[in-house]
């Protein structure tokens, strides 16, 4: 039995929807049962993912395949929403004490069934942002992805400094939106289309005046970097993760970056072979490797650490735009989702106990040697340890570098790993060098317990055995 | 008879317009009105792309037309959300301004 690749999100519509109903109208349940339901719900259509029929190839002129490709990219980052999402709502069953505080309501779990639903409304407008192949699909997607979040970050609103995340994430995301669609005019302006394979197209025609494609598509470069977390559009960052819901700010940091690379690589097509171009992605990688590496050295708050390092990801992860490495991009984003949600679903369960700076953590190796493990793998991964699926991403975005010939750039990107080294291994050297003044236990509920090994898992087989990634995008 | 010029110079003033008071002024209410100002910038250079673009049959481009309503649309969604968030912030801080909202820094 086969599906079509477009019954996936609305699948995924009609259980956030059903959350949203269930939500509404029936107070009385535990709503925790709603987030268990969504998370099979998910699990189930990842499943289906793998039965689909295949799509049309070739692009049509009109009606709904010119807006929506079904191809090997697409899927795999349709899986890649799904994955996350599912691991984002574990997270966010353990977070559920934190909104109870911090939402007013009628009942002790007002408001609960929301913070289920967007996380899965977002995840569709993930999926469909996957498919998109014109840019009035990309503005679509990349707006419904960033409403979600608008409400997301500022959920928690008793908070200050979430309502502060909140505000700021508003503006500068609505900034980069205004840059977005101002880009997209320009380019529409000049050729006339829409759809990316007519853009590229009508651009390779060389008597074409492309100078004003070209501003337009600087300014869509602007926008997605925002998304992506580049510098100079990184000004948000260390803010909006510091202050959003923990289990939010994970999700920003994998689902929205993803998105983004995703859009990038689809929207970079046409303008590749404009040497302008690659010489000014390979500016804004160098300046985000340097910035997020350097600025991440003196952190004392573990969420604005890892805001940085999201930050340093996205310039490993522009090195291999840059090189033209496709599956090099895939792979890495993969062990980035893997590395980066164990360490926010750890973060998540210790900081209900304490808080969210790294002093928080000293000692936790006593206090719960699970945890400090769990803690111990994705920041080895992160920094790149050998046998982890942080080192071959690294790996494969260096190695695609060197065949581009892009020197500088892999020279820049092992000097800043080395300098990772230091501040990953600082929440090590606390976790287990360090005494603490509490010695009561951490409690860990099976689901996270369950769901930690299975990440902790993914990080050491995909870091020694790669292949099904690879092949995925064959 | 106005040319396309004339309407992509006026749009692009109003995108520069909208910009220049995101980076200005200091009430976020300003701040959201000029990002709308911003969208209608792209809004009014795409119906004029639209109308002056004939396509072989000597109608406009009715793409860009669609991609309007699409942009008004998400402008509305977008303010329903923004202005939400900004109440919210008002009531917890007694404030829109943007001097005042600094307590996450390290």
């Amino acid at each position: 039995m086969t599906i079509g690749a477009p019954i996936l999100e609305v699948e995924v519509l009609v259980i956030g929807l059903f959350v949203l109903m269930v939500e509404a109208f029936f107070e009385r349940i535990d709503k925790r049962t709603l987030a268990f339901a969504a998370i099979f719900g998910l699990a189930a259509v990842l499943a289906a993912s793998f039965f689909l029929a295949p799509a049309p190839t070739d692009v049509a002129t009109t009606g709904f395949w010119s807006f929506y490709t079904a191809d090997l990219l697409a899927i795999f980052f349709k899986r890649f929403a799904l994955v996350t999402t599912i691991l984002v709502l574990v997270m966010m069953v353990d977070y559920a004490p934190v909104v109870r505080q911090s939402v007013h309501g009628t009942t002790h779990q007002s408001g609960l069934g929301e913070f289920f639903a967007l996380p899965i409304f977002t995840c569709v407008g993930l999926m469909w942002m996957a498919s998109a192949i014109d840019f009035v699909m990309i503005f679509v997607s990349l707006e419904l992805v960033t409403m979600s979040f608008y409400v997301l970050v500022s959920f928690t609103r008793r908070n200050p400094a979430t309502l502060e995340a909140g505000v700021k994430y508003l503006i500068l995301s609505a900034l980069s939106t205004g840059f977005l669609v101002y880009g997209i005019t320009w380019i529409f302006g000049v050729t006339g289309e829409t759809n990316l394979a007519r853009v590229t197209a009508v651009l390779a025609d060389p008597a074409l005046e492309s100078g004003p494609a070209l501003f337009g598509m600087v300014l869509v470069l602007v926008a997605l970097g925002f998304k992506i977390a580049a510098v100079p559009f990184q000004m948000w960052v260390p803010d909006v993760y510091q202050g959003a819901p923990t289990p939010v700010t994970a999700f920003l940091s994998v689902g929205s970056k993803a998105a983004g690379f995703v859009v990038l690589l689809r929207v970079l097509q046409p303008f590749f072979m404009m040497p302008q171009m690659v010489k000014a992605l390979t500016i804004i990688a160098l300046l985000t490797l340097l910035y997020g590496n350097l600025a991440a050295l003196p952190q004392t708050n573990l969420k604005r650490l890892l805001a940085y390092s999201s930050i340093a990801h996205a310039g490993y992860l522009l090195i291999g735009v840059v090189s033209f490495a496709g599956e090099a991009v895939a792979y890495y984003l993969v062990a980035y989702l893997l590395m980066t949600l164990l360490s926010f679903a750890v973060l998540v369960v210790v900081a209900n106990q304490t808080g969210d700076n790294i002093e928080d953590f000293s000692g936790l190796a006593k206090r719960s040697p699970f945890l400090a493990f769990a803690m111990l793998v994705a920041m080895a991964s992160l920094a790149g340890v050998p046998f982890t699926a942080g080192f071959l991403g690294k790996f494969y975005i260096f190695d695609a570098a060197l065949r581009q010939h892009q020197t500088t750039l892999v020279v820049v990107g092992v000097i800043t790993v080395a300098c990772g080294f230091y501040y990953y291994l600082k929440v090590v050297r606390a976790m287990y060098w360090d005494g603490s003044s509490i010695d009561a236990p951490v409690p860990v509920s099976r689901l996270s317990r369950v769901t930690m090994t299975a990440m902790m898992v993914a990080i050491v087989v995909l870091g020694v055995y790669p292949q099904p990634i690879l092949n995925a995008l064959k | 008879m106005v040319t396309l010029g004339q309407y992509l110079i006026v749009s692009g003033l109003l995108f520069t317009i909208g910009f220049a008071g995101v980076l200005l002024r200091r009430n976020i209410i300003i701040i959201f009105m000029s990002l709308e100002l911003m969208l209608n910038a792209a809004n009014l250079s795409l119906v004029a792309f639209s109308r002056f673009r004939l396509g072989v049959d000597g109608m406009p481009n009715y793409n860009a037309q669609v991609f309007v309503f699409f942009i008004i649309t998400v402008a509305a969604a977008e303010v329903a959300v923004g202005l939400a968030i900004i109440v919210a912030l008002y009531r917890a801080r007694q404030t829109t301004h943007v001097e005042d909202i600094n307590s996450l820094k390290f």
